[in-house]
């Protein structure tokens, strides 16, 4: 029976290795591979991470089993070790986990800044974000500015509207502006690893370089109210042209006066 | 080390003093006692209901995400709201579900059960005092419980059958600030911020009385260093909710003064948390000027050392617990008390590990992350301190342990997904998705309650002169652990796939659709997990009158308690107890002089026998 | 000692298991009955002995969630198309079965069951294991026996579009809008402004003329972008088969709200409570209530197809080209002159904007702090301002904030102008000058970039009273 527990202690860990093993071919992982750059260097620290995390678990999980298989094979009547401790095992385990944790802080100071410093945004970036994405309860309202100008932070006349799609220029850097209507939500891009909460009275600015032109989900990831899991929205990236094209669209139904053969009338 | 003189005039004065011979009534016995042991058992009852209820919601969260849109048994029919619906819930319906779920199991269930209950019977036992410094203060500390949980009672029917406080356990503004932003944010959040108020009353009257306790009444001989780690873990946690508690009342009366008008129309707005100009729900526009980002670092500077206060208590029991069923010293002694003391100072300056995203300015991220890496360092230490305990033991098989060990192996999990979101990039992709609600049910459920577990097991005897039954508790062992691991762990890869936290409705996004059969997988083994919990509650109350009975020292550990009575009567000790060693010397020359694997600490030094010098 | 514990456990294991069977038994959405039925005397809600009263009625024609059911007349999709069995071999279990389309229809793409109408095996639901659309040949299991012979009638997929209809509408929409479309779901009662209630089958923002219902086109419009400024969010990520199942889910359920309505109107003068307790002074309930059954025998049957000639009636006319406003002249350029010449128009006695809209059209004119009579019952509101058809205070809209519920395109604003929005107070205005109403969408779009509000002047050029005579314009 005390066997049975030792062997219980050390199944069940297997079991989860097995499970993460198998979880990727059952596409219980990752949405897809990261589609942006920033993307990149998020899984990448995943993965050292899970290298190192990995490696611990097995290790020590594989001690406490081997702890319990001691007791159940311990002869009757021998005494259990009476010891304090040992002072060299204390340094020697907390000098390694110290170095691997502090190693794993220092790689990821620069994928950190390249996220969130504005000093550390591409250059091309920083000039005018392509569109305001707002945030409200239910939905992602959008605003372009008038093709040709710059977007500003409050609507323009000729400012195009649309919701719960985004059209960005893949393969390029992208800024939106995002706000919110009303309370909290958060932009969450999961193929791109793209992550930033909206906050009311801010205006808080997200970058990101799409590598494939494609559509991307998007969705609330701070809770919002009861809708919170209605806000299905999207992204498409598209060829800087292709992006062109749809904003000249957009501009021409916006202006739609119900006139099939008419002109579209132009707004000055 | 030097010999102490045995004080024990003194002692034995102090206790004819202080209690004289007057008859006590039924209600001031058992009802508004000031003995410490039975606010513990009261404490430890409530927690063991209201964990019951708070396990109810939660599997009504499994089910709607198992069953999306399906009739929910029970709940379908219970409120005439869901009839037209076929039983079917609504969105803010779930809101609520998982808003109550955390704030009953946060704050009605791990604070109370591990401070509360244990901490308030061990206390004065295990270090040899007769009493609480304040029993009064104690006595209001329980009572105090009952109009939190009437307020949060109050709080799910206040603004309407589906009203209840909906915007999670967070309670983030703007969403719970404004009045018109969620049904909830009417009535009942008010009243969830009063329950929280009085809960944090009930926390710091314990608190204030466990610091005196631990460091003003301790027996003769008990040095800091000889008090169990189970003492040095509530003293720790005691430590956090001073200081911690004041923030989280002060950031909730601040929200209280900005929504007050709600239930009081001519009394104070205040907009703390509300900037300008904002509209919501078609109201007039806010008038603002405050930043909603003000709660989180407040209200985050609290919950953060809550969560090791969640956790400390459980660490220090199992680590008294493991050495004594493997009847062995603690590994790393003072190594594992400066770790609690580590974890506990660090855990004030981690608490923007919360809001990574949230839109604070980068540069407090990086510092955030640097600390709360660090913060992993003496978690660490401790779990290899319990291996090196357990190891080459001569480990008691019975259920204290396993959910000790369990304790222990699951710990390890949450503690190395907490890595993981250490890590700001690796945070953003995992913040507010699955992945962070397994991390801690894995450190909250896993490790926190497991070792609860174990020490109800462990501590029953001396609480009532009986015996819980081993057998079912190691079937209630076996079914929590697997339904534990099986809903939980696949939380990982749900995170990882990127399945956000807090929707009532995932496969509405196409790249979620595939996970419904593993959501189905997980609410089964809730539902077992849940159901197999009768088994402790029925193991429990059954053995409180019928189970069989014991001594004062059945397992043959070594702490001061189980010098006492089973139960301990009035005054708790019969002989003014003296300490002379540590509190984990099993198995050691001394307790081989005797003829035994343990030595209380209350016992004499056996005559010839050469104790080793300072061995921490 | 042992047997009353034994007795405790058992009565707890039992008290325990009838909680979760009882919870757990099967639990049927329904249809709610709305209130002005309810005001009927309950024979007319349920009928006497063998005429039925409003609620079979009910049952009769629309069935309940569960199943539903299709009364042909309503002008509805309800999916699948209607089919003669031309050859049938059996094969085994299953059968090979060839099908030749009714008279104007067309089979489906993907077809998963048919309903067999006529034959041997009428009644009965076979599932179609393989299906080609464009020869109509298909494999049918699930027979159990049964055959079918050449010049059975079924029904291919018959109700997949309703019923598709029917579980993505309980999923998303009925949480706000009520099982039933009447606009009290369980969320309902904490929006503002609440959601629609189809069941007086008036829909606000369309594209039709003020005298025509909601055409399919508009609804799908609705369900794609949402209504801005509500909580009505867009549904743009559906898909287009998934949009147009809900569109006739709902119209279905708002004909079922109406058929409802206009069979109430029909009994309330005289069956209502309190018709009935007036009437008692001078009559006996027992003659009353035979009253009541000749007219549900003899007279409610005729009354009933009448109803459903009128629904189908206007609910095909609105989806007709001649339902549709097309302005007769394209948008006027937006110039300084037009938003003046708009401006103009807004203040002008004829038009009023400023009464209900205000002077700089912040929504605040006089009418909305007036206290308005309910038109039908003329008890003044409790509340002072505007109401609409639903009973809901309903104020005019603050033209500066720039959100436009009924969508930003110009041809939109021209319909809210030309049709007025149905069901609130903004009336019709399609009297006037389709190029005036140009002038006024201009004015009207600019308004939340102006300087300071009320910035906008008058003409410069004396206004032409051509706003008096009522222009014919085309499209109307």
């Amino acid at each position: 029976m005390k066997k049975f527990w030792a062997l219980f202690f050390w199944f069940w860990p297997l079991v989860a290795l097995y499970v993460c093993l198998i979880a990727p071919g059952n596409n219980w992982w990752f949405p897809s591979k990261p589609l942006s750059t920033m993307g990149h260097q998020i899984d990448g620290l995943f993965y050292l991470i899970l290298i190192i995390v990995t490696v611990t678990f097995v290790g020590t999980e594989f001690a406490l089993g081997y702890a319990l298989w001691m007791g159940a094979t311990k002869e009757p009547g021998r005494r259990a070790w009476f010891s304090h401790g040992s002072h060299k095992l204390e340094v020697v385990w907390t000098i390694v986990p110290a170095f691997v944790l502090v190693f794993i802080s220092l790689t990821q100071l620069d994928v950190l800044a390249d996220i969130r410093v504005l000093a550390r945004f591409p250059e091309s970036v920083k000039e005018a974000p392509v569109a305001e994405v707002m945030a409200r309860q239910f939905e992602w309202r959008i605003r372009y500015p008038k093709p040709g100008t710059e977007l500003m932070t409050s609507p323009q006349p000729g400012d195009l509207y649309f919701v719960n799609e985004v059209h960005v220029p893949a393969t390029v850097p992208t800024m939106i502006n995002l706000r919110t209507q009303d309370v909290q939500h958060a932009f969450f891009v999961p193929r791109l690893r793209v992550k930033q909460d909206a906050v009311p009275g801010l205006i808080i600015p997200v970058w990101f370089e799409i590598e494939e032109a494609g559509e991307y989900e998007l969705l609330c990831a701070e809770l919002c109210g009861w809708g919170h899991y209605k806000m299905k929205a999207r992204i498409i990236a598209d060829s800087p042209e292709g992006v062109s094209a749809y904003l000249t669209r957009l501009e021409r139904e916006q202006n739609e006066d119900g006139v099939q053969e008419a002109e579209t009338a132009s707004v000055k | 080390m030097a010999t102490i003189t045995p004080a024990l005039e003194t002692h034995g004065h102090e206790h004819e003093h202080a209690h004289g011979h007057h008859e006590q009534t039924f209600i001031q016995k058992y009802v508004f006692s000031t003995d410490h042991k039975v606010i513990g058992i009261q404490f430890l009852i409530t927690t063991l209901l209201m964990l019951m209820v708070g396990g109810a919601l939660a599997l009504a969260v499994r089910w709607q995400l198992a069953f999306p849109w399906e009739n929910m048994p029970i709940v379908g029919k219970l409120f005439g709201v869901f009839q037209g619906e076929g039983g079917q819930i609504s969105p803010e319906f779930y809101t609520m579900l998982f808003t109550m779920h955390a704030s009953v199991m946060i704050f009605l269930v791990i604070i109370p059960v591990l401070a509360g209950a244990f901490g308030n019977f061990l206390i004065p036992l295990q270090i040899g005092a007769d009493d609480m410094a304040f029993p009064v203060l104690n006595m209001l500390s329980y009572w105090f419980m009952w109009p939190a949980i009437f307020c949060f009672g109050y709080s799910f029917i206040a603004g309407g059958a589906t009203a209840g406080p909906a915007n999670g356990w967070t309670s983030y503004p703007v969403l719970s600030d404004i009045a018109s932003a969620s049904p909830s944010s009417g009535e009942a959040q008010t009243w969830w911020l009063f329950g929280l108020t009085l809960v944090g009353v009930s926390s710091m009257m314990g608190s204030v009385n466990y610091m005196t306790t631990i460091i003003n009444m301790r027996a003769p001989g008990m040095t800091l260093f000889r008090m169990p780690l189970t003492i040095w873990s509530m003293f720790i946690t005691a430590i956090l909710q001073a200081f911690a508690l004041p923030v989280l009342t002060a950031a909730g009366f601040m929200l209280v003064f900005d929504r007050l008008h709600t239930l009081i129309p001519t009394s104070i707005h205040s907009v703390f948390f509300v900037p300008a100009g904002l509209v919501v729900n078609n109201a007039a526009p806010t008038v603002g000027g405050g930043q909603p980002l003000l709660w989180q670092h407040l209200f985050w500077f609290y919950s953060h050392p809550a969560v090791y206060i969640m956790l400390l208590p459980a660490m220090g029991m199992v680590s008294d617990m493991l050495a004594c069923m493997c009847r062995k010293p603690v590994f790393g002694y003072k190594p594992m008390v400066y770790s609690m003391a580590a974890i506990a100072g660090l855990g004030f300056i981690v608490w923007g590990h919360h809001m990574f995203t949230s839109g604070m300015n980068p540069a407090l991220g990086m510092t955030f992350m640097t600390s709360t890496m660090m913060i992993a360092l003496p978690s660490a230490i401790k779990v290899f301190n319990w291996i090196g305990t357990i190891w080459d033991g001569d480990i008691q098989f019975n259920a204290v342990f396993l959910n000790c060990a369990a304790f222990v192996a699951l710990f390890i999990v949450g503690g190395l997904s907490g890595i993981f979101m250490a890590a700001v990039p690796v945070d953003i992709y995992f913040h507010d998705t699955y992945f962070i609600v397994a991390h801690f049910h894995y450190v909250l459920f896993g490790a926190t309650l497991f070792g609860v577990f174990a020490g109800v097991q462990f501590w029953f005897p001396k609480m009532f002169g009986r015996q819980m039954h081993d057998g079912v508790q190691k079937v209630h062992f076996v079914l929590t652990f697997i339904g534990m691991n099986g809903t939980f762990f696949p939380m990982h890869l749900l995170g990882i796939a990127g399945m956000p936290r807090r929707y009532a409705d995932p496969y509405l996004h196409g790249y979620l659709e595939h996970l419904l059969p593993m959501n189905q997988f997980m609410t089964i083994s809730a539902i077992i997990m849940g159901f197999a919990q009768f088994l402790l509650l029925g193991n429990f109350f059954y053995s409180m009158f019928y189970g069989k009975k014991v001594g004062r020292n059945p397992w043959g550990a070594n702490g001061l308690e189980w010098s006492a009575p089973s139960p301990p009567g009035h005054g708790n000790f019969d002989v003014p107890p003296v300490c002379y060693r540590g509190p984990y010397e099993y198995s050691g020359p001394e307790s081989e002089a005797l003829g035994q694997d343990f030595i209380l600490q209350t016992t004499a030094p056996p005559a010839g026998v050469k104790v080793a010098s300072a061995h921490h | 000692m042992k047997s009353h514990v034994a007795w405790l456990k058992r009565a707890g294991i039992a008290g325990l298991l009838s909680i979760v069977v009882s919870g757990c038994s099967d639990n049927n959405s329904s249809f709610s009955i709305s209130d002005r039925t309810r005001s009927l005397i309950p024979e007319a809600q349920t009928g006497v002995s063998e005429a039925p009263g409003v609620v079979k009625l009910l049952d009769e024609k629309f069935g309940d969630p569960q199943t539903l059911k299709a009364w042909s007349k309503l002008p509805v999709q309800w999916g699948g198309a209607s089919a003669k069995v031309e050859v049938f071999a059996a094969d085994g279990a299953d059968a090979k079965v060839k099908f030749v389309a009714g008279e104007g229809q067309t089979f489906p793409e993907k077809a998963t069951f048919v309903n067999v109408v006529t034959g041997a095996g009428a009644g009965r639901t076979l599932q179609l294991s393989s299906w080609d659309a464009a020869t109509g040949e298909a494999v049918l299991t699930g027979l159990g026996g049964a055959t079918l012979a050449a010049g059975d009638t079924c029904s291919i997929d018959g109700g997949a579009v309703i019923q598709s209809g029917r579980v993505l509408y309980m999923r998303h929409c009925s949480h706000c809008h009520g099982t039933a479309g009447d606009g009290n779901g369980p969320t309902a009662q904490y929006l503002y402004p609440r959601p629609r209630d189809y069941r007086h089958g008036v829909f606000k923002f369309t594209s039709t003329n003020d005298m025509s219902k909601v055409s399919r086109e508009d609804l799908l419009r609705v369900l794609r972008y949402g209504i801005p400024g509500t909580y009505m969010p867009s549904f743009l990520l559906m898909k287009d088969e998934e949009l147009t199942a809900i569109v006739e889910y709902v119209r279905f359920l708002s004909m079922r709200g109406e058929f409802e309505r206009k069979l109430v109107n029909e009994l309330a003068s005289d069956y209502s409570e309190e018709a009935v307790e007036s009437r008692l002074k001078d009559e006996q309930r027992a003659d009353i209530v035979g009253e009541l059954a000749k007219f549900l025998a003899e007279d409610v049957p005729g009354v009933v197809d009448g109803i459903g000639a009128e629904l189908e009636e206007s609910w095909v006319a609105a989806d007709s080209d001649e339902a549709k406003i097309v302005p007769s002249v394209p948008r006027v350029p937006d110039s300084e002159e037009s938003r003046r010449r708009g401006r103009e128009l807004y203040l002008s006695k004829t038009l009023n904007c400023a009464d209900c809209h205000g002077i700089d059209g912040a929504g605040n004119g006089p009418q909305t702090v007036a206290f308005e009579k309910n038109p039908i019952t003329n008890v003044p509101y409790d509340e002072p301002g505007l109401h609409d058809v639903w009973d809901n205070l309903n104020q005019p809209r603050n033209l500066h904030t720039g959100i436009f519920r009924g969508g930003r395109r110009p041809i939109d604003l021209f319909c809210r102008i030309h049709a007025g929005i149905k069901g609130s107070r903004m009336p019709s205005f399609k009297n006037t000058p389709h190029e005036d109403i140009w002038h006024i969408v201009n004015y009207v779009l600019s308004i939340p970039f102006e300087p300071e509000p009320g910035a906008t002047g008058v003409a410069s050029a004396p206004a032409a009273p051509a706003t008096e005579a009522a222009a014919p314009a085309a499209g109307e």
